[in-house]
């Protein structure tokens, strides 16, 4: 019964599907978006918004161009994982205010030489 | 050196081997010589494996960086402290420690109770030795600490934010209660097994369990502060995978330890103990894991690992030898008593096992979601905070409620008129309480308002507890009130201890309601000398400096803080940047008010090169209680943990009548 309900609530209740970058296109609605930041990065977080690229981790995509305002995680930069909400207008990923997390360069993960995270 | 270290670990893999083999056939053919032999080698195991650890040290304290996890983990500059805390801080490194405690802890619980539980240890042996060859084998063949390179000038060095006192504790904490956990489990498993299914298991194991979850608990909560006051987005818990991966152990654990109690005294529930145990134990395994394997994306690991596979691997044999043992003990485990009333303690505390178990697999769901649905439906669905908050309180109020409930009822069954005495004043508290707050305007969050309204009732039991019991052993001659009080505790630890953690919960309770549905936040783009306001406080933006630390530019702006008239001295927020490992993070600055618990807590989360900062600023109510509420939680369980002879000598006499060698 649980397992029932709980089903029910995460198909009603919400929940965004998760995407990569190479997937995005075509698609409506609100998403995850969840990628690898590509340079250059202009503008202002808290003015007008933050515009950056984000392309699939591990390997070369085509680039989404995102737009973001709110905060900006103290890891945000090149290179860097990041997952944002939003959806997709008019070619251009708009994000949800504040809705960007950054993965932290996590003590557990074993480190790749020249992979930043 | 490394080969030093290496061999420890082959010397660790091979006994851990003979201990399972040797054990499990010696136990099976009743060979007491041979089961002695392995409980030696499990003994001996922890030394080897102490032999790794020290070569380990040794190499960190030495800046060997020809060790490879030595140049990933450190560098030169790093402080002492913190390079030794590296041992932890890679992947190879905490298997170590997890290896290094599941010998020790299984060779001291085993030490203890092998003279009174002989017939149950020498199961209990090779299924501690069967995990502890698990994690040595990752050790030897997967993922080893003692990998040489041509030794760089310098190494890679510690990430900014984990050089902190808090990343000292947090971690260990954490270990000791997912390790801990491995000993009931073992011991479970060793009654199973046996067939020997009396509540020895539970009586040799009820301190572990309580340790590990203690551990745990607090463990948890350094973390949060240290997410609090270190990485600086303004909360303290963000339901994220890893963060969830400690908290579903610490639930089953919790369910657990209550439910133990009622097949103490009532002999009831037996099946369920034995699944709730090996569901905490895959837990820790499972937390484990999700903070290795990067399976789900989470703010704390991305990376692909290598491990990844052989912790799920082991996870699904441990679920399923663990369920097939169960089933196939489940004619003697089925308990002789009924539930004779769904109004009486063994139901309370029934209730509360299914709200921690439903909390606890709700979580568990949301964790998992992402994953099934990626398989079913080809596309990951990801839960988001509103699908966790929901549960929370669905299943969290109840819960919060039932611990005033539970203790105070009658065991087998309990008459409504009792109930009306019994209540009568909590009820006066909470609703008086509930009705003061609403007038003052908390009823802009019912969560909240049903929360405090909870947290008042069960307050007023827990006062109205000691205090009975207080007056009644002065009544007994007690010559103080205070002697009358001390008296009443050490003579009862586990119940007057278990008060004191339930204090802790409501405590926590009241500062997640005050914080989480009282909060304000504002925002604003501010140049030198301008002002902004929130709630009652005023701050005015006065300067920027720049420092230079040793590792780090510290950039910092000072505010001037008033509230109301009051002026309450300056605050500094700002950012660091640190020079070697070129990252930047937020240093948040935050007012505590010591009479209140309320916390201003502000962000300088952009600063511009013609010194404007854009300023984030929250005021959270109570948040305080929440680190109070683990004090109290560590001295409550330090209570219950407290070796107690009467009560030991008590549990030990029960298992005697029902026809049990108990020989202590």
């Amino acid at each position: 019964m649980l397992a029932v309900f709980l089903l029910y609530t995460s198909i009603a209740g919400g929940g965004n599907p998760s995407l990569a970058p190479s997937e995005l296109a075509g698609r409506t609605g609100t998403v995850q978006l969840a990628g690898v930041v590509v340079g250059p990065v202009r503008g202002d977080a808290h003015a007008g918004g933050l515009r950056f690229g984000l392309k699939d981790i591990g390997r070369d995509t085509t680039t989404v161009a995102v737009r973001y305002t709110g905060s900006v995680p103290d890891l945000f930069k090149v290179g860097r994982h990041v997952v944002v909400d939003g959806e997709l207008r008019r070619g251009t990923f708009v994000a949800e205010p504040g809705s960007m997390i950054t993965k932290c360069p996590s003590k557990y993960a074993p480190k790749k030489s020249g992979d930043s995270a | 050196m490394p080969e030093l270290g290496r061999a420890a670990l082959l010397v660790t893999l091979g006994l851990s081997a003979y201990a399972v083999i040797a054990g499990a056939y010696a136990a099976h053919l009743g060979r007491r010589r041979l089961a002695r032999s392995a409980q030696n080698a499990l003994v001996a195991s922890f030394v080897s494996t102490a032999v790794a650890a020290a070569v380990l040290v040794a190499a960190l304290l030495r800046n060997d960086f020809s060790f490879e996890y030595v140049a990933r983990t450190t560098s030169r500059a790093l402080p002492t402290p913190y390079t030794l805390s590296a041992f932890w801080g890679g992947q190879e490194g905490s298997l170590l420690l997890w290896l290094l405690i599941l010998t020790g802890f299984g060779a001291a619980a085993v030490s203890i109770n092998r003279a009174w539980a002989r017939d149950l240890i020498v199961w209990v042996v090779p299924v501690l030795a069967a995990v502890s060859t698990f994690f040595a084998f990752l050790l030897v063949a997967v993922a080893s600490p003692f990998v040489t390179q041509a030794a760089p000038a310098d190494g890679a060095g510690m990430t900014p934010s984990l050089q902190n006192p808090y990343m000292l504790a947090h971690p260990p904490l954490l270990y000791l209660g997912y390790v801990g956990l491995t000993v009931p489990f073992a011991f479970a498993m060793g009654a199973l097994l046996s067939g020997k299914l009396d509540e020895r298991w539970l009586i040799a194991t009820r301190r572990w369990t309580l340790f590990a979850w203690a551990a745990l608990g607090i463990g948890q909560l350094i973390g949060s502060h240290w997410a609090y006051v270190e990485v600086g987005w303004g909360g303290y818990y963000a339901w994220d995978p890893v963060e969830n991966a400690a908290l579903m152990p610490w639930l089953a654990a919790t369910a657990f330890l209550h439910s133990v109690m009622i097949q103490e005294k009532r002999g009831m529930l037996k099946i369920w103990n034995v699944l709730l145990v090996v569901l905490a134990f895959s837990l820790a395994l499972f937390g484990t894991f999700l903070t290795r394997s990067g399976v789900v994306n989470s703010i704390h690991s991305f990376t692909q690992s290598s491990i990844g596979p052989w912790f799920l691997g082991f996870i699904a044999v441990v679920v399923a030898v663990s369920l097939g043992v169960v089933l196939w003990r489940l004619p003697q485990l089925r308990s002789p008593t009924k539930l004779e009333s769904a109004i009486s303690r063994e139901a309370a505390f029934l209730y509360n096992n299914l709200l921690l178990l439903a909390l606890c697999l709700a979580i568990l769901w949301g964790v998992v979601y992402p994953m099934l649905s990626e398989a079913v439906r080809g596309e990951a669905v990801v839960l988001g905070r509103s699908y966790y908050d929901f549960f929370l309180r669905a299943f969290g109020l109840p819960l919060l409620l039932l611990m005033g409930i539970g203790p105070l009822i009658a065991w087998r069954r309990a008459s409504l008129k009792s109930l009306a005495t019994t209540f009568r004043w909590p009820t006066v508290v909470a609703l008086s309480t509930g009705a003061v707050l609403l007038l003052l305007g908390a009823g802009s969050s019912i969560p909240g308002l049903v929360a405090y309204t909870f947290s008042a009732f069960v307050l007023a039991t827990i006062v109205m507890e000691f205090a009975r019991g207080t007056r009644a052993r002065k009544a007994l001659g007690a010559s103080s009130w205070p002697s009358a009080f001390t008296s009443l505790v050490s003579r009862n630890r586990r119940r007057y201890g278990g008060y004191v953690v339930h204090a802790a919960i409501v405590l926590f309770a009241i500062g997640v309601a005050g914080s989480s549905a009282f909060d304000s936040v504002a925002e604003a783009k501010l140049a030198r000398g301008q002002s902004m306001r929130i709630g009652d406080y005023t701050l005015v933006y006065r300067s920027l400096s720049e420092r230079q630390a040793p590792n780090a530019t510290e950039i910092r702006a000072t505010l001037g803080v008033r509230r109301g008239d009051r002026d309450l001295g300056t605050l500094e927020a700002g950012k660091n940047a640190y020079t070697i490992e070129q990252q930047v993070s937020n240093e948040v600055g935050i007012r505590s008010d010591k009479l209140t618990g309320e916390d201003l807590f502000v962000i300088a989360e952009q600063i511009d090169p013609n010194g404007t900062v854009y300023f984030r600023v929250f005021v959270k109510p109570l948040v305080n209680l929440i680190w109070l509420a683990g004090l109290v939680f560590l001295l409550g369980s330090v209570i219950t943990l407290w070796p107690d002879r009467r009560e030991q000598r008590r549990l030990v006499a029960r298992a005697s009548t029902v026809g049990l060698p108990a020989t202590r």
